[in-house]
């Protein structure tokens, strides 16, 4: 790939910006994976393409929240953006069925994360 | 009217016994107001807060309300929900305890993607220093912003660089420490594994910085996954020209490749580690020189921790003052650390600098997983010390632990309630270090093995009183004459345990008694008669035969026979075992 040079920078933030709206992403780090994140990306990999969705499946780092994982965070447009928790393989495909198709926040899931950024 | 979310959290008493169910009862109430298609109602998992009752937040105003109570519904659907104003005396403020800097697109972020790195601002840091300032310049700004190392010892790091960068060397090397071994800690694994880039770019940095070509990742071989991922952000970032000849069409080149360590604690030091990258075996050299003047195959070389160099591209972006801003006055930005033990919410925390200890364990972490009585909290690992109750209001920062016989370290944090002896605890990291010991010199080989065998005599019921001053003088020896880092430090969660908790040391040795009933050694074991079902459950688990009895007349245990493994309190399902 060509070399970056200075101009490409807010290209390629426009670009991710811009990127798909909906979007799943599960946390794959080390006490994700340990906490059985592999078997969840699996089980939301197999959904969302038996039931035809478009949405983005991502991975990610860490959270931090290690004592809740494995954590699927989604972004459906026109939905608050939440973190499930502890999800399970059947979570995982209520999560495709329930959230991104039904449109609707699974019960008992939702974990609440506080804090604030140093910067934006 | 607007679509609405309400997330709430029902009391866990109230869904255990059924008898409150506010879910329910603001469930019917929004069909009564016909709002049940408006507002979406979720009973949340974990709400982050604790102790407040039933908690709820109200998107998309982003409004908090705790305690409610039943009676308050009609008011929150009347004002909140129909007309979005807030009803101001439920309102709640959710403490921001935490701040992420370090962490901040750690889990927000794909650490495969070298793009989504780019899109939060990444590598224009580098792009700032090559294009607007001088070396110089960059070792000024991290003067200013106060920052020390965060891998333990907390020296400045722009003080690190200027060495380096003054040192004279025809050339002159970064590397990065992921050496990170204390137990519990696992901020540095965290970073790597999920935000790569933040690291390399705190390199890169660093090397135009000093007048570095080449770095190093220091990483330690049980941590494959970050290193997999750190070799991926190394080949995307050299595949983009991060890496290599002209950087950013700058005169600054720089290549980083990746060494792997066999997992030796001691190769963390900086020496030992310069050493085993060489080649050689990871044992330390006496300081100074220092690594900044003289350091791997005899250059120049800066060696900073994995948190430190996440720090440095947004120092450079946001600016010393910006950073300088944040913290104590002698500590400067946040503190990522590893929260374990036997708190309720074990992870990773980011704070600022000077964020009580209550803040982190009771706040974030949501106090002791078990209800049971918190103890102490681990500081720093196998360097650093036990802090009690009474010091919890503590502000964390490197002069106030290092104040109470503690230091910050690396950032373990590792819980203890009343369950923790810490006779064993000292025992346990004292072997540790013991393990761990290179055998260089003499008072860190020999010293911790004469520890830890006054130690076990304790906690086996052979220790006399003179033990404790024997204690005290060996650890002073071993701070006095040790090589390195880890015989200096290695007595330390002797000596803090010691100076908070002497009680239980004399307990031990007086009275031949574990009061948190962990040393085995001290436990006698009865059968308690009116509890017992006579089933016979705890002389089949009895290894040594020592319970006898049968099951018409009851079981007793023979203490000359028992050898205090605890199996039998461990099978009673009556608890008709009792050890004191």
């Amino acid at each position: 790939m060509a070399a970056l040079t200075a101009k490409d920078f807010d290209a390629i933030k426009t670009s991710v910006q811009d990127g798909a709206k909906n979007w799943i992403r599960v946390g794959m780090s080390t006490c994700g994976i340990a906490a059985g994140a592999g078997k969840i990306y699996r089980a939301l990999e197999e959904e969302i393409s038996r039931q035809g969705q478009s949405v983005s499946l991502r991975t990610c780092g860490c959270l931090g929240m290690c004592y809740a994982e494995p954590l699927v965070e989604v972004c459906i447009e026109g939905l608050p953006r939440v973190v499930y928790c502890r999800v399970t393989e059947d979570c995982a495909r209520e999560i495709v069925r329930g959230h991104v198709m039904g449109r609707k926040l699974l019960q008992d899931y939702i974990l609440a994360m506080h804090y604030e950024e140093a910067f934006s | 009217m607007s679509d609405k979310t309400v997330l709430l959290q029902d009391t866990t008493a109230g869904i255990a016994t059924g008898t409150n169910d506010f879910f329910g009862v603001f469930k019917a109430a929004l069909r009564e107001s016909n709002l049940a298609d408006n507002v979406r109602l979720v009973r949340v998992a974990d709400m982050g807060v604790y102790n407040q009752g039933v908690v709820m937040t109200i998107l998309p105003e982003n409004i908090t309300y705790a305690n409610v109570e039943v009676h308050d519904i009609k008011r929150i659907i009347g004002v909140t929900l129909k007309h979005g104003n807030p009803v101001k005396d439920l309102l709640y403020q959710p403490k921001f305890r935490q701040m992420r800097l370090v962490l901040k697109n750690c889990g927000r972020l794909d650490p495969g993607s070298i793009d989504d790195y780019i899109a939060t601002d990444g590598y224009r840091a580098l792009l700032k220093a090559v294009e607007q300032k001088t070396p110089e310049d960059v070792i000024a700004e991290l003067k200013n912003s106060g920052l020390r190392g965060r891998g333990g010892g907390g020296y400045s790091t722009g003080l690190k660089w200027q060495f380096t960068r003054e040192a004279e060397g025809e050339t002159k090397y970064v590397i990065c420490n992921a050496d990170e071994g204390d137990p519990g800690a696992y901020m540095d694994r965290s970073v790597l594994e999920g935000n790569p880039h933040s690291v390399i770019e705190g390199m890169l940095l660093a090397g135009y910085a000093i007048g570095s070509s080449q770095g190093f990742f220091y990483i330690r071989a049980e941590y494959p996954l970050a290193i997999e991922r750190v070799q991926k952000a190394l080949d995307q970032a050299r595949d983009r020209g991060l890496l290599g000849a002209n950087i950013l069409g700058s005169a600054f080149s720089m290549d980083i490749e990746i060494r792997l360590g066999a997992g030796a604690f001691v190769c963390g030091e900086e020496t030992a580690l310069i050493a085993s990258i060489e080649g050689k075996r990871g044992t330390p050299v006496p300081r100074p020189p220092y690594p900044s003047v003289r350091g791997l195959w005899g250059m120049p070389t800066c060696i900073n921790n994995v948190e430190t160099l996440a720090n440095v591209a947004p120092i450079i972006l946001h600016g010393a003052d910006w950073f300088a801003g944040i913290g104590t006055s002698s500590s400067k930005g946040t503190k990522v650390f590893a929260l374990t033990g036997k708190v309720r919410n074990s992870g990773l925390v980011e704070v600022p600098m000077g964020t009580t200890l209550r803040d982190i364990v009771f706040d974030i972490g949501g106090g002791i997983a078990s209800g049971k009585k918190f103890k102490a909290v681990q500081t720093g690992g196998p360097s650093g010390g036990v802090i009690p109750e009474k010091y919890l209001d503590t502000p964390v920062d490197y002069d106030t632990l290092q104040k109470l016989g503690s230091i910050m370290g690396s950032g373990g944090m590792i819980v203890m309630d009343e369950d923790d002896c810490m006779v064993d605890i000292a025992k346990f990291y004292i072997k540790f270090c013991v393990e761990e010991s290179c055998g260089k010199c003499a008072p860190c080989r020999i010293g911790g093995y004469q520890i830890l065998h006054i130690l076990e005599g304790i906690t086996q019921g052979r220790g006399t009183l003179q033990d404790l001053d024997r204690l005290i003088l060996i650890a002073r020896a071993m701070k006095m004459g040790s090589l390195c880092g880890l015989g200096q430090t290695a007595a330390n969660p002797v000596i803090s345990t010691l100076t908070y908790f002497e009680d239980e040391y004399r307990e031990h040795i007086v009275n031949r008694r574990c009061p948190a009933r962990k040393c085995k050694a001290l436990l006698q074991f009865s059968i308690i008669r009116h509890q017992c079902k006579k089933c016979g459950l705890c002389a089949r688990a009895c290894p040594e035969n020592a319970i006898t009895g049968d099951r018409e007349h009851g079981y007793t245990i023979d203490t000359d026979k028992c050898i205090h493994c605890g199996m039998c309190f461990d099978v009673c399902k009556f608890s008709a075992v009792e050890r004191i």
